[in-house]
């Protein structure tokens, strides 16, 4: 199964695909980009070091299960749109506590708030949601022999 | 404990009893509560001379079963949920006769028919009981339901549901066109309830319930509840040729029968079933005939039933438990060993012959003078009335005489039960001679009152046991005579009518039963076969079928197509087509799958020549996921190619959906687009919602909770997607 | 903003469960909070909404027809409350009924996910949002279909999402010809801008659209199969969630739609929402009376209930849609709780076919009557709530010129109560032949039921309270202007 090529590809290109994804994310909200994109981004690099590595490698790289990044994620959407609530009364209304407007409309400080936080949370289930189907399914398909589930033995 | 009923039962009659003075005054006692205001729907309780006679029976003979039920059952641990049962349904049965609110009314006739149901049933690990308490249930759930019906639509005309103010509209209900439906709709549910023809075979069968709740239900009460409402009813609906004629024969039907079958049954409950049967077309034919003397016949006729055919029936029930059997072959020569069971049943049994001076020979002569005044037909109801007399007479023979007579036969060593089981019977038995001798009370303070209200107008009852010697008392003559005959040659009768097979009503409804199972298999089979690929196929075309008959019935013009667009794009657009046809025509998986990787890649360069870079990125890495999953499901599936072949019907499908979705979308470029949403984010993106991708901020911000649902959706579908994989490999396993 | 939370809520419970699948106790606490906190909720709105009127809220703060409105009149609070209701009972029968392994796929978290969608579709303003809420209801109850089973649980999962997928996919191609066309998407916004319009194709096309979604949704004749390939299969909490909420959230969307959005006079929507509901009436209640396993009979039972109650909102006078709501409430509670009792047939005896169970009446006759008092509820027997339902349905049609839908409304009850005997004849009277008796019936199981039973008995007691609910959320949908003001108004 494990290319030497793509193994060293993949050293190469995930870290990449990851900062990227990261900054894809970062700039949604004025250039193309945002969660969605960046999520999906970031699978394709751990999909590479899955198909690399195997499957187990690209688990442990990721140190948390998927399914929890993703409902972590969703969690953070969740929270985004209580955070609206909780400062000005409406479920999902934009809070910016690092901006500043100025009196003639414009605005300067840190874009960091309750819709990046939002978004991350797309950026993580995205992330999550994806990578735990794919790894399922690879498991099913294409079980790895080091696998600590032993009942996974007889599947393929 | 076990007689906390029975005296609960005793208090209920006192109090009842109180009434009675005022009653039989002419006043009437009233109760409301709102129930559902706004249908005009109320809990209303009313007394009334027909209401308090039928009350008094219920709760008069309810006191002397719910004793006659405690010692019958004294060693049985069912003891208290019979008990409860019993009291159950005589709440129900009372509250039948109280109700002055249609709806209310029927609220306890459910109620009746539910605890029928769980009663005839009691008995539930006979197949027999089961299937008895069944069809008791359809036909009387049936009746139930036309009767619901039938006084809805009252309550809509009349416009409201006391009972007490439709009886007097009756002209207005009779002139109405709501007639005929309302009619048949409450005689559908009289007819069932009170077992008449063609409905008549489900008391039978209710005889599967222990002998008290035969006794109590299926001949002194629930039964005579159809009979209560034709009664009640008579003043607003009565009175009509389609009113008298189906009561009349119906009625005569049902008598006819059930005294024929009556003698030819070997099992004396059975016998007393089918003597019931008779008692109801009895009061049924009279109710049909409309005038006042067959009204007071009825009001009669009904207590004397109900006393005794209660006493009868519980008589049996001793014979049952002292000589171990109740078939008419098996008992016999008892009268020495049981001398106040054989004094209880002579009693009750000459009441129903209608030997004087019992009280059934009263009845019997009202019968017959007002049978001979009838306003359907003098000699059908006089002639009909005249043969099912006689059979009683000899039935009353085969209860009484045969088994206490003659040879003595047991299956246990016989002898007089104890005090709980005599004394109910005893006093039924005893109540018919009493009244037999002194009838006038009887009539002025019970009887006067309840046939006021059966007629709509004051009467006067005054009943005398000697009428002197006219037409009914020498037709009364005629009925001892050919019925004592008729008991001399009782054995051949029997032999004749055993050896007679004749379809009945009962062949009907088993037939009717096996049809709708056999229907509804049917139609479940052809329906739900359990074919996806047919599922589908349905499923599109009704879909196509309704896009089609959308685009027919519209009338928006189609606007000329503008082919003037640039090169590249329509390559773009020929890549996406021939990508479709692709994936339709190939029989290989891998290039079906590269196929539709080319319609998604081209979709994603028409975002891109429209602007939308997010969207198009987005379509792209999801397109390149997608091959990623196919990949690694590929593995997995088999390397057969995928089979095509030419199938017209699904090609029509697909053609004649494809091209409705064309039309649809075809339309809409007709209109113009309204734009000031689009207008609206463009304005607000940046200054107000602080970003300037207004893709991204109508995603994280305008509608960020679309995006929070289909987050949700993400996860969700990764968590199923985790459970299928697992249910996978267990199911391989 | 109140009317945000049961969305909210649903959401973040399903969260924390699945964060905590590994830990029983902690996601049982969790779910059951969640349940709590949703019945507080659902109370608060009903009472809020009945007191006040419907109540909107605008997301993010934009106004209508910008972002996307929330908004509660009767009609949704009414049925938030009852999703809560049964949700709860749902939750606590599941703490004993599900497995370990199950619950650690995140059996939960999806419950509540399942409940989101549910919440959100009732409660949403916007016909784009509330394609979004089918698709969370479909993908989670796709999940629940599938957790912890085998080859049948599968098998009937594909059935069910395939043929939900042509509904979804209808759905979605409704709504783009309708923004196409009017270029809006809140449904009070939508009012406005199709009034005048129902003649042009694409409008009428996309009205055919989710008239088929949401027909298929609600297990109309003949787009129903998914709905009897797939119910008796999952677990009973599952199946009892299903029964209760999916179809009456088709059922939901074709009572708001089509009076909000679409003008339906003119077009021949009551004549086939009559014949559709009718036919499958006819048939639900025939294929009630010949499965032989209680959640399959009960799932036929579905559907014809599903058939009457279109039926009624095909008749279209106030009196008839007051009757359809009340029916709709009485159906989601009564439903729960046999569907659950079937997962209680099932712990006891180990099956639900009367091939092998009998006797519970003779062994456990408090299981028996527990059985028997909402299965008298759904055959319409008084002094239940059901009976309330068949009155009010049968009050509507006779009011109509022909008596034909009286007869098969009668009819179908005939046929509903014989289908609900079979199964008191066969698994509660007729005895165990195998001999077996009873295991123990956990409290966790029966306390629900109860509950629910007592609901059923309640509202048959004292229908005051859900007519007058019934009949001010009728109100609201025979008149939207007070939906459109409060949507449009924007109070904050």
């Amino acid at each position: 199964m494990k290319s030497l090529i793509l193994s060293v590809a993949s050293r190469a290109l995930m870290p990449t695909l990851l900062i990227v994804s990261f900054y894809v994310l970062w700039r949604g909200h004025n250039e193309p980009g945002g969660g969605f994109i960046g999520g999906l981004v970031a699978v394709l690099g751990l999909v590479i070091m899955s198909k690399a590595e195997g499957v187990r490698a690209a688990r442990d790289f990721l140190r948390i299960e998927p399914l929890s990044l993703a409902a972590i994620g969703l969690g953070c959407s969740v929270v985004s749109g209580v955070w609206g609530y909780i400062v000005y009364g409406t479920v999902l209304k934009g809070v910016w506590p690092f901006i500043t407007v100025a009196a003639d409309g414009s605005k300067s400080g840190l874009p960091v708030g309750s819709i990046f936080l939002f978004d991350l949370g797309v950026y993580l289930v995205v992330i999550g949601g994806v990578l735990g189907m794919l790894f399922a399914m690879e498991e099913v398909v294409a079980p790895e022999p080091d696998e600590d589930e032993t009942r996974d033995g007889g599947a393929g | 404990m076990r007689f906390l009923p029975a005296l609960l039962a005793f208090m209920a009659t006192a109090w009842f009893w109180s009434f009675l003075p005022a009653i039989s005054a002419g006043e009437t006692r009233s109760w409301a509560w709102a129930w559902l205001p706004d249908q005009g729907v109320e809990l209303a309780l009313r007394i009334d001379g027909l209401s308090l006679l039928f009350a008094l029976l219920i709760t008069g003979i309810g006191t002397l079963i719910f004793l006659y039920t405690a010692a019958y059952f004294r060693n049985d641990d069912r003891l208290p949920r019979l008990l409860t049962l019993l009291m159950l349904f005589g709440i129900s049965m009372l509250g039948l006769v109280l109700a002055d609110d249609a709806i209310s009314l029927f609220v306890f006739w459910e109620g009746t028919t539910v605890t029928s149901f769980l009663l005839v049933g009691f008995d539930h690990n006979r197949r027999y009981a089961r299937a008895s308490a069944l069809q008791a249930l359809i036909i009387t759930g049936l009746g139930g339901l036309a009767l619901l019906a039938g006084l809805i639509i009252l309550g809509q005309f009349a416009g409201t549901y006391r009972l007490s103010e439709m009886v007097l509209m009756g002209d207005a209900i009779r002139a109405s066109e709501i007639y005929i439906a309302a009619t048949i709709f409450v005689l559908l549910g009289c007819f069932t309830k009170s077992a008449q023809f063609p409905f008549h075979f489900w008391l039978p069968g209710a005889m599967a319930a222990p002998t008290p709740v035969s006794a109590y239900l299926h001949s002194a009460t629930m039964v005579k509840a159809g009979v209560y409402l034709l009664m009640r009813m008579s003043p607003a609906l009565g009175g009509t040729e389609i009113w008298m004629w189906s009561l009349t024969i119906c009625g005569a039907i049902t008598m006819i029968v059930g005294s024929v079958w009556a003698m030819k049954q070997d099992d004396l409950k059975l016998m007393l079933a089918h003597t019931t049967l008779m008692g109801l077309g009895a009061l049924v034919m009279l109710l049909g005939s409309g005038t006042k003397e067959a009204a007071k016949a009825a009001v009669l006729f009904l207590l004397v039933h109900a006393l005794y055919k209660a006493a009868l029936f519980l008589s049996v029930g001793i014979l049952d438990k002292q000589a171990g059997s109740r078939m008419v072959d098996d008992l016999g020569g008892l009268r020495g060993a049981m001398p106040l069971s054989f004094a209880i049943a002579a009693l009750a049994a000459l009441s129903m012959a209608g030997f004087p001076p019992f009280i059934g020979f009263i009845g019997k002569e009202v019968i017959y003078e007002s049978a001979l005044h009838s306003a359907a037909s003098p000699l059908l109801v006089t002639g009909s009335a005249l043969a099912a007399n006689i059979m009683m007479v000899a039935c009353a023979g085969l209860v009484a005489i045969k088994p206490y007579f003659g040879e003595r036969r047991a299956q246990k060593n016989p002898g007089d039960p104890v005090f709980g089981l005599w004394f109910g019977p005893a006093v039924l038995a005893a109540l018919g001679l009493w009244f037999g001798l002194f009838p006038a009370a009887l009539g002025h303070d019970l009887l006067e009152p309840a046939l006021g209200a059966v007629t709509g107008k004051a009467a006067e009852v005054k009943l005398y046991l000697w009428h002197g010697v006219n037409l009914p008392f020498l037709l009364s003559l005629l009925t001892f005579a050919a019925g004592i005959g008729l008991f001399l040659v009782i054995g051949a009768v029997r032999r004749a009518l055993q050896a007679a097979r004749v379809p009945g009503a009962e062949d009907g409804y088993d037939l009717g039963l096996a049809g709708i199972d056999r229907l509804s298999a049917w139609v479940t089979r052809s329906l739900q076969g359990g074919r996806m690929t047919v599922y589908l196929k349905l499923s599109f075309a009704v879909f196509a079928g309704v896009i089609w008959m959308a685009i027919l019935m519209s009338n928006t013009e189609l606007s000329r197509p503008d082919f003037r667009v640039p090169l590249f794009q329509f390559g773009v657009v020929v890549l996406i087509l021939v990508s479709t046809v692709v994936v339709t025509f190939t029989p290989s998986r891998l290039i079906a799958i590269c196929a539709l990787g080319g319609v998604g890649s081209g979709i994603a360069m028409l975002f891109v020549m429209y602007g939308a870079i997010d969207v198009a990125m987005t379509q792209l890495l999801v397109e390149i996921l997608v091959v990623v999953f196919f990949a690694i499901a590929l593995l997995q599936l088999p390397r057969t190619p995928i089979s095509l072949g030419f199938r017209p019907f699904d090609m029509a499908l697909s053609v004649a959906l494809g091209l409705g979705v064309i039309v649809t979308l075809w339309a809409v470029l007709g209109t113009e687009l309204n734009l000031y949403l689009t207008e609206y984010f463009e304005k607000y993106s940046a200054p107000k919602a602080l970003g300037r991708n207004i893709v991204n901020v109508i995603l994280v911000d305008f509608r960020a909770l679309d995006t929070l649902g289909e987050v949700s959706v993400v996860l969700i579908a990764a968590i199923a997607a985790v459970a299928v994989m697992r249910a996978g490999r267990e199911a391989r396993k | 903003m109140l009317v945000a939370f049961p969305i909210l809520t649903a959401l973040g419970t399903a969260v924390f469960c699945f964060l905590m699948r590994d830990q029983r106790q902690g996601q049982m606490l969790a779910s059951l909070g969640g349940a709590l906190i949703q019945v507080a909720l659902a109370v608060a709105l009903l009472w809020t909404v009945t007191t006040s009127g419907p109540l909107s809220a605008q997301m993010g703060g934009w106004p209508a027809p910008f972002g996307i409105t929330l908004v509660a009149d009767t009609l949704s609070a009414l049925l938030v409350l009852s999703t809560a209701i049964v949700l709860l009972c749902v939750v606590i029968f599941s703490l004993s009924e599900i497995e370990r392994e199950q619950e650690r796929l995140g059996y939960q978290a999806l419950v509540h996910a399942l409940v989101a969608g549910v919440m959100g579709a009732f409660l949403t303003g916007d016909i784009f949002n509330l394609y979004v809420w089918f698709e969370v209801l479909l993908i989670s109850s796709f999940g629940l279909l599938v957790i912890g089973g085998g080859k049948a649980q599968l098998d009937g999962a594909v059935k069910y999402v395939g043929l939900n997928l042509i509904a979804t996919l209808a759905f979605l191609t409704g709504v783009g010809l309708l923004y196409g066309a009017t270029g809006t998407l809140n449904m009070a916004d939508l009012n406005q801008a199709v009034s005048g319009r129902m003649t042009e194709t694409a409008i009428l096309a996309s009205a055919g659209f989710l008239l088929f979604a949401y027909g298929a949704k609600s297990a109309l004749f003949p787009v129903y199969f998914w709905l009897p390939a797939s119910y008796h299969t999952p677990a009973a909490a599952t199946s009892a969630l299903f029964a209760a909420l999916l179809t009456k959230v088709g059922v939901y969307s074709i009572l708001r739609v089509f009076t909000l959005v679409f003008e339906t006079d003119g077009t021949p929507l009551a004549p086939v929402l009559i014949v559709a509901g009718a036919i499958t009436a006819v048939v639900g209640v025939l294929g009630a009376v010949t499965h032989r396993e209680i959640r399959r009979i009960l799932s036929y039972n579905i559907i014809s209930s599903i058939g009457l109650l279109i039926m009624a909102i095909g008749i279209d006078t106030p009196l008839a849609i007051t009757a359809a709501i009340f029916y709709l409430v009485h159906n989601m509670l009564v439903k729960a709780a046999l569907f659950l009792h079937a997962g209680l047939v099932l712990k006891i005896k180990g099956s639900e076919e009367f091939d092998k169970v009998g006797g519970i009446y003779e062994q456990a006759p408090w299981i028996a009557v527990l059985f028997l008092v909402p299965a008298l509820s759904l055959a319409g027997i008084p002094p239940l709530s059901g009976f309330w339902g068949k009155f009010l349905i049968l009050r509507a049609t006779i009011d109509l010129p022909s008596l034909a839908l009286t007869v098969l409304v009668l009819v179908v009850s005939l046929l509903t109560i014989y289908s609900v005997a079979r199964i008191w004849l066969e698994i509660f009277w007729k005895s165990d032949e195998r001999g077996e008796g009873c295991a123990p019936a956990p409290a966790l199981m029966v306390a629900p039921i109860v509950l629910l039973t007592i609901l059923t008995v309640g509202i048959g007691l004292y229908p005051d309270l859900l007519y007058s609910w019934s009949d001010s959320a009728a109100a609201g949908i025979a008149d939207p202007s007070t939906y459109i003001s409060a949507v449009m108004e924007d109070p904050s």
